[in-house]
């Protein structure tokens, strides 16, 4: 079990130029995510996603606020005793490209967080060899074709699954997947996001998984919940499938309206929402953080700040004084 | 040239690329026609060939690569494989505009915007310079900027989605009226890709031109082409109008790519990924179809014989199971056995 609460993350630029500028990437952010579990931080790119994500892999500090990792506080800790804790939380970034050392092969990659663990705990070369086998059988790639091969030598999809089996050799809790698969051929995402889903269901490893796509989110199961996070704060959050169908937040309206529609296959839904103008960092912080974007917009929502609260009738939570259902999405000409 | 949407005729165009292996095809025997004034969405994995495909419109294949065979006659220019040296450099940007793939990291980080402009359009013998940066700031306006301060920018300045319209404005901005976007929205997010498509479809609309998109996302040619092609191992698979290839695709590899797109809603275990891997350069199959490794309705022909693009209405499928769907005698054998 992980929990954060009131995470707040600030940037402090230095420039000569333009003086010194503060970036708030985290404003105060509430989340858990159970053993086992599932949960998938959506937002456009500068919204904080990735910077909670590395917050939680223990790759980057937090000012305030609070994580905990299977109950106990991390801020307690020293950074030699927050080790072992971290450990168990292992990232899967964006480019398995440059994720890889392109000198070594595949049995070099595995080799060195075996060595360590195997150190730990006092194993055998032999139970490095075994191990090293046992996952990338896991990650469904062949030992005996792969091990020997460099990363050029493999495609998209495979250089990914051995990233996973490279966090897998430490035995962890969790994988974070920032954006993983969104440089994997269009054909073989589904491959990699149905791994993970049967990580989770096979070894009980929880996910984190971290993208601009929700519609790959919900590859991760239905029993995730999703944080819609918008410049640092959470505006919409509850299980994956309710904040699809229902979504009553304007921002998150506007993130599946801008999902491209399948003409021909689907119809579009009858009332998506634009934003009003594109993301700008130097935006005011007063008032609501979506309000200049806002088509729904009024004077409250310039002045007050929304806080997350229990959405009526549904499971979610929203941080909105208008909230409303609105039909979004495409649907299957077939449902029609 | 008139100022109107040319048409282009890609006949049995062969690309092919020098390796230790010897000369193998990344683009073979293709033929396409983008009708004047149409949009249309060539769709691959890597590997594909669609970039390639894309560059030879310019004539623009680099070493180790070269054009085998066929040709690309575009209304206007006559067939552009011929063209060389001068006349090619003078064709490419007034006649057609390239919007390259992560045109992000395109544009030169020492110079403005608008040096790159005035760069562009003394390369390019315009007299009236006065003229041409008024154009990019009306087309940038056009696009939802501020013109004058993304011309007094460097890239470093932009975001991502506005380097992207600085490409589109730099391949339009010499009045070109055929435009190639390579992979116009990769790296952006939903929102600002959205923003991007409608851009291009309305720029493409009021300024009256013919657009090639080249793309792995199915969902941008959605949105946007009108004519949808599908390109795998180097041979187009599948073409005709988008709705219709959608709604009711033929090839096998066609049915599967749309099967693997994640979804909003229904059942997630429909969705289901390809099989095996898309080929590369070396590893297409000499002979025969080269999706058959990969696909459902394989039969013994596929094995031998590479099937021909086939036309049935608007809509042309290169496959065996399609084209002759009767099984022969060995295969109903095999199934029963």
């Amino acid at each position: 079990m992980i929990t954060g609460t009131g995470v707040v993350k600030t940037f402090k630029q230095r420039g000569k130029l333009l003086g010194a500028r503060e970036v708030r990437a985290l404003r105060g952010v509430d989340f858990s995510i159970p053993k086992g579990g599932a949960a998938s931080f959506i937002g456009e790119s500068g919204c904080g996603k990735t910077t909670l994500g590395r917050i939680i892999a223990g790759l980057e500090s937090y000012d305030e606020g609070e994580i905990a990792i299977g109950g106990e506080p991390m801020s307690a800790l020293t950074t030699k005793q927050r080790q072992p804790h971290f450990r168990k939380i292992q990232m899967i970034h964006q480019d398995p490209y440059s994720a890889l050392n392109p000198t070594r092969t595949v049995h070099q990659t595995l080799h060195a967080p075996l060595a360590l663990r195997a150190k730990q705990t006092g194993r055998s070369r032999q139970w490095m060899e075994e191990r090293a086998a046992e996952v990338l059988t896991l990650v469904g790639l062949d030992p005996g074709t792969v091990l020997a091969r460099y990363p050029h030598q493999l495609s998209g999809g495979m250089r990914q699954r051995v990233v996973i089996a490279r966090a897998l050799t430490v035995d962890p809790e969790m994988l974070v997947a920032d954006e993983a698969v969104s440089m994997i051929d269009v054909s073989l995402r589904l491959g990699i996001l149905a791994l993970l889903k049967d990580l989770r269901e096979r070894l009980g490893v929880s996910v984190l998984f971290i993208t601009h796509d929700v519609a790959t989110a919900r590859y991760i199961g239905a029993d995730g919940e999703l944080y819609v996070i918008y410049r640092g704060q959470v505006v919409e959050r509850g299980p994956v499938d309710t904040i699809i169908a229902d979504p009553v937040h304007p921002y998150t309206q506007s993130l599946l309206s801008a999902i491209p529609v399948l003409h021909g296959l689907e119809r579009p839904g009858e009332q998506p929402v634009v934003p009003l103008e594109s993301l700008d960092e130097s935006q005011s912080d007063e008032g609501c953080l979506f309000a200049r974007r806002c088509p729904f917009r009024d004077e409250r929502c310039a002045s007050e700040r929304p806080l997350l609260q229990i959405t009526t009738g549904a499971p979610q939570e929203h941080a909105c004084f208008h909230p409303a259902r609105r039909d979004v999405i495409a649907r299957p000409m077939s449902e029609v | 040239m008139a100022n109107q949407a040319p048409g282009v005729r890609i006949d049995g165009l062969t690309v092919v690329y020098k390796t230790p292996a010897g000369e193998l095809p990344a683009v073979r025997g293709v033929s396409l026609r983008l009708e004047p004034g149409s949009i249309t969405g060539i769709v691959g994995e890597s590997g594909s060939g669609k970039s390639t495909l894309a560059l030879s419109l310019l004539n623009a294949v680099q070493p180790p690569g070269r054009i085998a065979a066929g040709s690309v006659e575009i209304d206007g220019l006559g067939d552009v494989t011929g063209l060389r040296g001068e006349q090619l450099r003078k064709a490419r940007g007034k006649h057609i505009g390239y919007v390259f793939q992560a045109a992000q990291n395109s544009l030169n980080p020492l110079k403005t915007v608008g040096k790159q402009l005035l760069d562009l359009g003394r390369s390019h013998g315009v007299d009236d310079l006065r003229g041409l940066v008024r154009e990019a700031r009306e087309l940038l306006g056009r696009m939802g900027l501020d013109g004058a301060r993304v011309l007094d920018s460097h890239q470093h300045e932009l975001s991502g989605g506005m380097r992207q319209r600085v490409g589109i404005m730099l391949a339009l901005v010499l009045n070109a009226h055929l435009v190639v976007l390579d992979e116009p929205t990769t790296a952006l997010d939903m929102i600002t890709q959205a923003n991007i498509l409608k851009i291009v479809r309305e720029v493409h609309a009021e300024r009256g031109l013919t657009t090639l998109v080249i793309t792995h996302d199915i969902g941008v040619v959605a949105e946007v082409a009108d004519r949808l092609a599908v390109m795998y191992g180097g041979r187009l698979v599948e073409q005709g109008p988008t709705r219709e290839v959608l709604g009711a695709p033929r090839h096998p590899y066609t049915q599967g790519l749309i099967k693997a797109i994640p979804r909003l809603v229904g059942d997630i275990d429909e969705a289901r990924a390809l099989p095996g891997r898309p080929p590369a350069l070396a590893t297409v199959p000499k002979e025969g179809c080269v999706f058959r490794e990969r696909c459902p309705s394989r039969m013994d022909v596929c094995d031998t014989v590479d099937p021909e693009p086939t036309a049935d209405g608007p809509r042309i499928v290169a496959c065996h199971a399609v084209t002759a769907p009767v099984a022969e005698p060995g295969t109903l054998d095999k199934e029963h056995a």
